[in-house]
């Protein structure tokens, strides 16, 4: 079930499995980068310029989930400043988005126009209060939030606890804009948890430079990704490559991107390491050579190798005696697991509870997703009647000169938009139509929560909406509702 | 409070290693409740203020949780395409090596390996069931909170941000689901063939405890599941209809049963 893609591509700046890449409204954001491309990192005493880093920094990754090695379709989510760009760019990530969080409540708080917080002063694309969903401007205004949160990582391996996520929020809520600076020195605070990792943080960085930007450029020339959406990113990502700079907090972002790995990947990688002689002689840097795959950086070979090597040793010992204390333990507690069979029909026993517990979950994430899209379906249609409904309003009051005149241009282009979104929708939804009864049932009560869910101001408007609704949506709105 | 409540036993019933990966529903939902129920264009000044203060700290949080749940389970997933990969050859290695036609046939040893195989094989499924599981009652946590967020500033952030999270690495859980189906095929093979049903049956009955580990966290895990969906006290379209096993009983009993606390 996949989601229209032009409304997703209007959202996120890079999904992994779909591959829809950075959103279409990402390269208007070019310009808007103020400062140069090589200014290094240091003193985030401007937002603009923490901003240009962070995208800066971002672009590489985002960019190397362009992979080409035959049939290794390896998913790179440092796109992590893809997935979580898109959670981050409404909102606060752990460092300096005051900024950002000004345009989050705008948008939340449906149509505050000016906000008189104490902090809010980056000039950056203000997103349209009028649109409930995150505008394009929003998602293109942070696509790279996720660095500081990169630095969340060792954070997370090693005092990952309640305590640390709300008081690192709390440190940041509380403060002001000028404390920016104390992120950095934090950063480096939570990079140097990292025991194993900051030995090799010139060497890594050293390989990440060189690699990167070759890759980068010649990822640039690979055009023909998986969807048309990427095309906009190699043209922009290759002035970024000089972006990885040298500095001490850099050194986590290039490093620490998550990489997805799948089974065709690691299949490459077990070649490769076979090739090399095995396991234990194989080095990350020869593997890597090896495996040819665009955006694969050391840091990851290394740390699969590493969960590789485990991997192997331990049929050989360790899993057998973490095997043994299961057992033990099972033992004390039921004298009659003696005999082979009994063994065999306990782990089908097994087997069973887990193939329906796993069953039950698919089933259960099916559900969640299409009441989702429902909810996104019938979302959309509001905001389409709404802006026909204005519209109208505006044509009707044309003789009245007025700077709406832009804006009903926007909404122009965003009706013809979400209509577009709609057709696509209304195929989506003509599948979950023709689901069974138990889904219907769902079904019809989402679409009378979901009118009873919209925004105060359009909830008067929703009788009139009905009637005046086109002849496709509607039937199909009926037929449900019964 | 109930959804609190059972995800507090699922992490007490989970693997230890897991248990401060998943969301932190509590925190989370005193936070919302912090944040002020009187709309935002009402407020001036020092409130507005605070209520942009909390509000960041809750963004703050749920997204520092999704950054958790993503680095934990893509992780995981790592892992689980390893030894994927390496079951298969160990057991490719024990055919040939023991097997009837491997290069040292010997039954006792072959036997032996297979059991142990078996076991982990099994395990293996178990750990990755669970992670399926990990990942979707994080999301129907956050799906609620969301709906708490809303609820009480007149927000809207749940909708966008739940289209968000279904993208999200942690909730695309489809190769995992893949790697359990194949897991299970290699199952069918290991095992010898059904025995007699009789046999089987009272093999079955002995066996009501479900020992420390994966077994008895997958038991776990389908009570938890079947209870959150019993039917809530808010149905809503965004709920899910009510979960019923035909033999839940048994697995109940299975449940119960067990004797060996989780240490």
């Amino acid at each position: 079930m996949e989601a229209p893609p032009a409304f997703s591509v209007e959202r996120s700046s890079a999904k992994q499995h779909i591959n829809m890449g950075m959103s279409e409204a990402l390269p208007s954001s070019l310009p808007v980068l103020p400062t140069p491309l090589e200014e290094t990192y240091p003193k985030l005493s401007d937002s603009q310029s923490t901003f240009t880093e962070k995208e800066l920094r971002a672009k590489p990754y985002t960019h190397s989930s362009h992979l080409t090695s035959s049939g290794a379709v390896g998913h790179m989510f440092s796109s992590s400043p893809g997935y979580s760009t898109d959670l981050h760019h409404s909102s606060f990530s752990s460092h300096e988005k005051h900024p950002r969080s000004t345009h989050f409540i705008s948008q939340s708080l449906s149509n505050m126009a000016s906000l008189p917080l104490s902090y809010s002063t980056n000039s950056g694309p203000v997103p349209s209060t009028t649109s409930t969903l995150y505008s394009n401007g929003n998602s293109v205004s942070w696509p790279t939030d996720p660095l500081p949160t990169f630095l969340d990582f060792p954070a997370n391996t090693s005092i990952d606890n309640i305590q640390v996520e709300s008081s690192a929020c709390n440190i940041v809520a509380t403060e002001e804009y000028s404390k920016r600076n104390d992120w950095h020195e934090w950063a480096d605070q939570l990079i140097s948890d990292d025991d194993p990792l900051t030995s090799n943080w010139n060497d890594l960085l050293a390989d990440n430079i060189q690699d990167l930007e070759p890759k980068v450029s010649k990822s640039s020339s690979q055009v023909p990704m998986q969807s048309q959406s990427h095309q906009p990113l190699p043209a922009s990502s290759g002035e970024y490559h000089v972006s990885v700079a040298p500095s001490s907090s850099a050194n986590s972002a290039p490093a620490k991107p998550r990489m997805r790995w799948t089974p065709e990947l690691h299949e490459a990688f077990v070649e490769a390491v076979n090739q090399l002689g095995g396991s234990e002689r194989a080095t990350p840097k020869g593997v890597l050579k090896l495996m040819k795959v665009e955006g694969l950086t050391i840091y990851h070979v290394k740390s699969h190798l590493q969960k590789y090597r485990t991997a192997r040793y331990r049929p050989e010992s360790s899993e057998g005696a973490a095997e043994k204390k299961l057992s033990s333990i099972e033992e004390m507690s039921s004298l009659d697991l003696k005999t082979g069979i009994e063994i065999t029909e306990a782990l089908r026993l097994q087997m069973e509870v887990q193939k329906r517990l796993h069953e039950q979950l698919e089933i259960q994430r099916n559900l969640q997703l299409r009441i989702e899209e429902q909810g996104r379906y019938l979302q959309m249609m509001f905001e389409k009647q709404c802006k026909s409904g204005i519209e109208t309003f505006k044509a009707s009051s044309s003789a009245i000169e007025s700077p709406s005149g832009v804006s009903s241009d926007a909404m122009k282009d965003s009706t013809a938009k979400t209509e577009s979104e709609t057709v696509k929708v209304d195929r989506c939804k003509s599948g979950p139509d023709q689901t069974n009864g138990s889904t219907k049932v769902e079904e019809r009560p989402s679409e009378v929560g979901e009118k009873q869910e919209a925004p105060g101001s359009l909830a008067s408007e929703n009788p009139e909406k009905h009637a005046n609704e086109e002849s496709d949506p509607a039937p199909k709105r009926r037929r449900t509702e019964e | 409070m109930k959804f609190g409540k059972r995800l507090k036993q699922q992490i007490q019933e989970s693997l230890p290693e897991w248990r401060d990966k998943y969301l932190s529903y509590k925190e989370l939902k005193k936070l919302v409740r912090l944040l002020s129920s009187t709309p935002p264009t009402l407020l001036n000044g020092s409130s507005l203020e605070q209520f942009a203060k909390n509000e960041a700290e809750f963004m703050c949080l749920l997204n520092t949780q999704i950054d958790k749940f993503n680095a934990f389970f893509v992780e995981k997933e790592e892992d689980f395409i390893i030894r994927h990969m390496e079951v298969q050859q160990r057991i490719k290695r024990v055919i040939d090596l023991w097997g009837p036609n491997g290069s040292h046939p010997s039954e006792a040893d072959y036997k032996e390996e297979m059991a142990k195989i078996r076991k982990a094989i099994v395990d293996f499924h178990g750990e990755m069931v669970l992670l399926v599981n990990y990942s979707n009652i994080n999301y129907t946590g956050l799906a609620k909170i969301l709906k708490k967020y809303d609820k009480r500033t007149g927000g809207l952030l749940r909708l966008p941000f739940i289209q968000k999270v279904l993208e999200q690495p942690f909730f695309t859980t489809d190769l995992i689901s893949k790697l359990v189906r194949e897991c299970e095929s290699i199952i069918d093979a290991v095992f010898p063939a059904e025995e007699e049903a009789e046999r089987a049956k009272e093999a079955k009955e002995a066996i009501t405890v479900a020992g420390e580990g994966i077994f008895r966290n997958t038991v776990a895990a389908l009570l938890t599941m079947q209870e959150m969906r019993k039917g809530s006290s808010t149905q809503s379209p965004f709920s899910l209809p009510p979960l019923n096993f035909p033999d839940s009983d048994f697995i109940q009993s299975i449940h119960l049963n067990a004797a060996v606390p989780i240490v």
